[in-house]
Order: structure tokens, then C-alpha cells, then sequence
């Protein structure tokens, strides 16, 4: 693509990317944080990860769900989030290799 | 509970943050370049592909940005709206990942709360919620975590561009699921009480729901607010018991 193009379609995806980042924050100064607000914010990345999880278990099959209860297993096994999600990376790969 | 410890922003915290995020990179750079691979086959160039991770820095959006420049448009106008409308769909989630930010980042000065807020990713953003949680109240450690992945981010998509071939497929190394797994070990450690119950059985159903609709990111955005709810109702107003 030519670079004229190319740097106006950029500014264009830069900027709405930035607005999604910035605006939830901004918006936020005009409210006021009371325990009640404070204790929602707070458990909403619980249930943003349980979503991600859910969709990646309806969205896939017996790998994922079996990878998903092995990193679970591990992660109460070994309280380390990452050996955990690379846990069940090696058992989804070990799985798709098998051809499960 | 520290909720009235100060805010800071210290070289300390950034270092705690890249240490904690380090462990991520490895995902992050071979989907870098995965995205690399994908940029040049659609005509960009290596340079625009890393201008491209630089200004949008969002896996998801980003691909589907690429989808959106494959189809073409009429006009360059037409694409840029495209491109507009794609982007503010596929990265909603940012807007709900900021908010929550604000008691945290907003004892810093626009500069350094703005700044940080440019490069938080998905994965800089949970290890930072539940760093908050744990009592952390160092701002660079949200810097830091997102620090690291911006980084091996570019380089990735750098490396995907000019040399795709030598990178091995994601998909086959089970790399695709590296974000979920991650996801998913996380909510396992931030599951303390009975209370957290609800909010993941809701969160979750929404995310099934929304899978079956094909609406992904809207349903990440809804069970995060939903989950809010939840916790807002149970909290009594003078924020008694948490």
C-alpha cells in the first residue's frame, strides 16, 4: 500500500484504538467512587476472564475443555499463573498432536 | 487492606511489573509475529505492519483490521471509517478495562496515567487488577506489565514481516490458547470467597451466550459489567463489608 494512504488509514485506527483506551478513564473523573462503585469495578476482571474462558470452552472441544480443568488443577497445585497457562498449552498441544 | 496507601509511580514498581508480565512474552512475540505474517501477505510493508502494532497495539483488532483492509472499499474514506468502526467494536473492552483503572491511575498526573494507559494490554490489565487486589499501589507496575509485552509485540511483528517463514504456527503449539489458559488460571487465583461465586456463573453465562450469538467482544464487555453489578448489589451502601 502506498505510504500516503497507508499514514491516513493509521491515524484514523490510532486514534479510535486510543479512544477505547483512554475514554472509560476519563469518563470515570465525573464519577464518584463510593465503596459500592469501587467494590464493582473491582470484580469486574473476574468476570471478564470467566467470559474469555467460557468462550474459549463452547468455542472449542474435548482439548480445550480438558486443558482448561488441567490448568485449574495446576494452578491450585502450584499458585503460579503462568506455570499454570503454560500447563495447559502442553496439554492441548500434546492433545491436538494425538489428534484428539 | 492498604486502600489508603498512596499511589506512586516509582522504577521499583516498573520492574515489578515487567518481572511479572515476563513470563507472558513468549505467547506475545510468537503472535506478534504471526500478525507480522499476516500484515505482509496483505501488501503492507514490514515497516507499515510495525506502525500498525505501534498505533493499535491490539492482537484482536488488529487481525480483524487486516480483514478489513483485505476486503477493500470503495474509497479511502470508506476504508477509514471501516477501519474506525472495527476498531471501536472489536476494542470496547478497553473502554471497561480504563474505568476500572481510575481509582488506581487516577491519583497520577494526565501525563503518567495517560501514557500508561496507551500501552495496557489485555493480559498487563488482569495482572494489574489483581495486583491491586493483593495491595499494590505502585502505578509504574502497571506501566512495567504493559511495558514488556509492548515490546516483544513490535519485535514479533518486525520478525513475522521479514522473516514469516522461520516462525513456527501458533495454532500448532496450542499458542492459540495460551490467552484463555492465562484467563483462566487467573480467575482460578482470584476465586477467594463464596461471594465470587455469582459473578463468575453470570460472566459466564453471558460469554456462552454471546459465543452462540458470534458476539465475542460485546459479550466480554456485558459479563464484565454484569460481574460489577453483582458486586455492587451485595456491597451496602457505606461499603461496610466488601
Amino acid at each position: 500500500m502506498n505510504n500516503g494512504d497507508f499514514l491516513i488509514l493509521l491515524a484514523a485506527m490510532a486514534v479510535s484504538s486510543y479512544f477505547c483506551r483512554s475514554f472509560g478513564f476519563f469518563a470515570m473523573r465525573f464519577v464518584q467512587i463510593t465503596p459500592r462503585l469501587e467494590a464493582a469495578l473491582r470484580a469486574t476482571p473476574l468476570a471478564v476472564m470467566s467470559a474469555i474462558v467460557a468462550i474459549s470452552v463452547v468455542r472449542g472441544g474435548p482439548p480445550e475443555w480438558i486443558a482448561s480443568a488441567a490448568v485449574v488443577a495446576i494452578m491450585h497445585m502450584t499458585k503460579s499463573d503462568i506455570i499454570a497457562a503454560l500447563g495447559g498449552v502442553a496439554v492441548i498441544a500434546l492433545l491436538r498432536t494425538a489428534g484428539a | 487492606m492498604s486502600d489508603t496507601a498512596p499511589v506512586t509511580f516509582t522504577l521499583a514498581g516498573i520492574l515489578r511489573g515487567l518481572k511479572r508480565t515476563a513470563g507472558l512474552s513468549v505467547g506475545v512475540f510468537v503472535y506478534g509475529a504471526g500478525f507480522g505474517l499476516m500484515a505482509v501477505q496483505a501488501k503492507l510493508s514490514a515497516w507499515q505492519a510495525v506502525a500498525m502494532s505501534i498505533a493499535v497495539f491490539s492482537g484482536s483488532a488488529q487481525l480483524a483490521a487486516i480483514g478489513v483492509l483485505n476486503a477493500g472499499a470503495s474509497s479511502l474514506a470508506a476504508m477509514a471509517w471501516a477501519l474506525v468502526a472495527t476498531i471501536l467494536v472489536i476494542n470496547a473492552r478497553y473502554t471497561l478495562f480504563s474505568a476500572t483503572m481510575r481509582p488506581w491511575l487516577g491519583a497520577l498526573p494526565p501525563a503518567k496515567s495517560y501514557g500508561t494507559l496507551f500501552i495496557l494490554g489485555d493480559g498487563s490489565w488482569m495482572v494489574s487488577m489483581d495486583a491491586y487486589e493483593r495491595g499494590e499501589r505502585d502505578a509504574g507496575f502497571v506501566f512495567g506489565s504493559s511495558a514488556s509485552g509492548c515490546f516483544v509485540w513490535f519485535l514479533g511483528t518486525w520478525i513475522g514481516a521479514v522473516a514469516g517463514n522461520i516462525v513456527p504456527d501458533p495454532q500448532r503449539l496450542g499458542l492459540d490458547f495460551f490467552f484463555a489458559a492465562f484467563a483462566a488460571a487467573m480467575a482460578t487465583g482470584l476465586t477467594r470467597k463464596r461471594a465470587d461465586i455469582p459473578v463468575i456463573v453470570l460472566a459466564a453465562a453471558i460469554g456462552i451466550l454471546g459465543a452462540g450469538m458470534g458476539a465475542y467482544g460485546s459479550a466480554i464487555v456485558v459479563a464484565g459489567l454484569a460481574g460489577g453489578a453483582v458486586a455492587w448489589l451485595r456491597t451496602p451502601a457505606d461499603g461496610a463489608t466488601r
